[in-house]
């Protein structure tokens, strides 16, 4: 075969050129992410393991056995930076079980139930993508005030709910749709109960779905910060993200390194969570038509 | 032990404002421990009666009854019946065994009742090597073994097949004909088979029941339907390959019928033809009863197109005025698209209305 019949690929090169310009760009693009997402990661990372007076005073690079230190890291013992991480984690718990919970039901409902206008429904969920919680938060803080949700972690809690649910919902929808009817049927006719073959079949089917859901409510609670500011406006109850904010400006002195510390324990859980569910999280986006 | 009793039963879907009727008054008994196949064309109404039966879907109107109970209106749960399913439907995310014992769970059976059931049931199937692994890991084939072995253990009282066979290949359906007629013997209480494979309710079934839109055509014993077809549909869906059809038309010649077939007259000793003279009719036989003639003046003149040698016989395909005809030949026919004549055997030859396809004689 002569090289001429080869130059078919997009740049209408040659294999073998085609072959370069993709290295090329995938090592470009390599470095976008790699400058843009890792970068701050790995600052954040070596300048909470470095002495405080030291990042003050010159810009590190590696933490070497000189100024290496894992006194910043006392700063987690403080009782106000223990009050938001535990509120950050109560709001995020509860957040991924009413996710959870609510979308199983709703999915399951979506796809096995037929009721009036069950397609403008669905539209209209996704429709809750379209307000971001700025635009919620106001109005949800003057109803909240006035049926007593103000100041508490339920009141975040359905907040932050409500904004993961258009996607978890339409998930569970999808994914409850690939699971064949005959299924359950099959199950009724052994005698088992709506809800019963519910539990027994469709919830343990849609494990990878709901690790999905869980997550997405996690991120979304975990980094909250518009919600948590407007509807936990004290001190004793907010989270971390507006928790870290006011402690940055209440305080006289709060030394860089010890920030990154908090920051990167905060940072943590969600990267643990991604990197050991990836498989399952994988195969609950690996729907069709979602 | 109880027999199926069916009376009227419809079913009427409503879509976009039309209402389709799928099932229009079927009446079906099915005996103690008789099998009966409900057979037909897609579409035809077969899995919603099936369904109705079994309490997924409820008829627009009838009754069904188990012996003396008055199921209609019985959920599916309450009404202890065995389902399979085309798609199989084992849960994924259980073993074998749990797949099998599910059922007995629900009832609440102790751990050593389900697992000595099961171990019974799985012998029978011949799929105890099987119990320990996931529904993922076998063949169609076991796996409708599996499925058979579910509703096995449960010891129903009556015994429902939505086309369980068809998803599999010819020789597997072969392989499983008889481990579903040992397990329903083995139940022996009343079987309702779905299918749309006329070979299956030829092969497994004490009664054929023909449906074809929403209507029951025929019910009668394989042999029955095979030769003695109640009507137009039933002697084109049964039979392979299809009988035959061709216009015609009966006069009255000295007190015997005679049918004409274009310019071709046959002499018929059938009686109860009197009424029919000079009414147009439809002539049905089987491709085994047509003769192929060397004189193309001998009967139907027919030219030939090709043959399908089977070994055992071959299937010649012939060109005529009624057009494309086919005739079981000899094995060692070879037409080479020469003309011939297509001789009928009188004595097989089935008359059917032109109008309603109902049989005549």
């Amino acid at each position: 075969m002569s090289s001429e019949s080869k130059k078919r690929g997009i740049f209408g090169l040659s294999y073998d050129g085609e072959d370069r310009v993709f290295g090329a760009l995938k090592a470009v693009s390599t470095a976008i992410i790699v400058v843009i997402g890792v970068f701050p990661i790995y600052w954040m990372t070596q300048v909470s393991f470095t002495d405080y007076q030291t990042v003050i005073d010159t810009v590190t690079v590696v933490p070497t056995p000189g100024i290496f230190t894992l006194d910043n890291y006392v700063i987690l013992l403080d009782p106000a930076i223990v009050r938001y991480l535990f509120n950050t984690t109560v709001v995020a718990i509860g957040t991924i079980i009413t996710v959870v919970v609510v979308s199983l039901v709703a999915g399951y409902g979506l796809s096995r139930l037929s009721f009036p206008q069950k397609e403008n429904f669905a539209r209209v969920l996704l429709m809750g993508y379209l307000f971001s919680p700025i635009v919620i938060g106001v109005p949800l803080y003057q109803i909240w005030r006035s049926i007593g949700l103000l100041k508490t972690r339920i009141g975040l809690i359905l907040a932050l709910s409500a904004i993961s649910m258009p996607f978890a919902v339409w998930l569970m929808w999808k994914y409850i749709q690939t699971i064949p009817e005959a299924m359950e049927e099959s199950a009724w006719v052994d005698g088992a109960s709506r809800w019963r073959s519910f539990r027994d079949i469709v919830v343990p089917q849609c494990r990878p779905a709901i690790i999905a859901a869980a997550l997405f409510a996690f991120a979304i609670a975990w980094n909250d910060f518009t919600f948590a500011e407007i509807l936990l406006p004290t001190e004793e109850t907010t989270t971390f993200a507006p928790g870290i904010l006011r402690t940055i400006n209440q305080r006289q002195f709060l030394p860089d390194a010890q920030i990154m510390a908090v920051s990167l324990a905060m940072t943590l859980p969600p990267l643990l969570f991604a990197y050991f569910m990836q498989s399952y999280l994988l195969k609950g986006f690996q729907i069709r038509a979602l | 032990m109880t027999e199926v009793r069916i009376e009227g039963l419809t079913k009427i879907y409503e879509e976009a404002g039309n209402d389709i009727v799928a099932v229009d008054d079927v009446d079906l008994t099915i005996g103690e421990d008789e099998f009966v196949t409900l057979v037909g064309p897609s579409g035809c109404g077969k899995t919603t009666t099936l369904r109705c039966v079994a309490g997924l879907n409820k008829p627009t109107s009838g009754t069904i009854h188990f012996g003396d109970r008055d199921v209609t209106d019985l959920p599916v749960q309450e009404r202890d019946v065995a389902l399979l399913f085309q798609d199989i439907a084992l849960y994924p995310h259980m073993s074998v065994r749990e797949n099998m014992a599910y059922g007995l769970k629900i009832e609440g059976f102790s751990r050593e009742e389900r697992h000595a059931r099961v171990a019974d049931a799985a012998e029978l199937l011949q799929i105890t090597d099987q119990l320990d692994k996931s529904p993922a890991e076998l063949s169609g084939g076991q796996q409708q073994r599996v499925a058979l072995g579910r509703s096995l253990v449960r010891d129903p009282a009556v015994f429902l097949f939505d086309e369980p066979m068809s998803d599999l290949d010819a020789k597997l359906k072969a392989e499983l004909r008889p481990v579903i007629e040992k397990v329903t013997d083995e139940i022996g209480c009343p079987t309702l088979y779905v299918t749309h494979d006329q070979e299956e309710a030829m092969t497994m079934s004490d009664r054929v029941a023909v449906i074809n839109d929403g209507t029951l055509e025929q019910v009668a014993p394989p042999k029955e339907v095979y030769e003695d077809p109640a009507s137009e549909f039933v002697s084109s869906f049964i039979g392979q390959p299809n009988t035959q059809f061709f216009d015609g038309r009966i006069r009255a010649v000295n007190g015997t019928a005679e049918l004409s077939i274009g310019d071709y007259q046959y002499e018929l000793a059938k009686d109860g033809l009197e009424g029919w003279d000079g009414d147009d009719i439809r002539v049905g036989i089987r491709p085994q009863h047509i003769g192929v003639s060397e004189d193309p003046a001998d009967g139907i003149p027919a030219e030939h197109l090709l043959d399908e040698p089977l070994g055992d016989e071959t299937h010649s395909f012939f060109d005529t005025e009624f057009g494309e005809v086919i005739v079981v030949t000899d094995p060692d026919f070879e037409g080479h698209n020469r003309e011939y004549g297509l001789v009928l055997d009188a004595t097989y030859t089935r008359l059917f209305d032109a109008d309603s396809g109902v049989r005549l004689a």
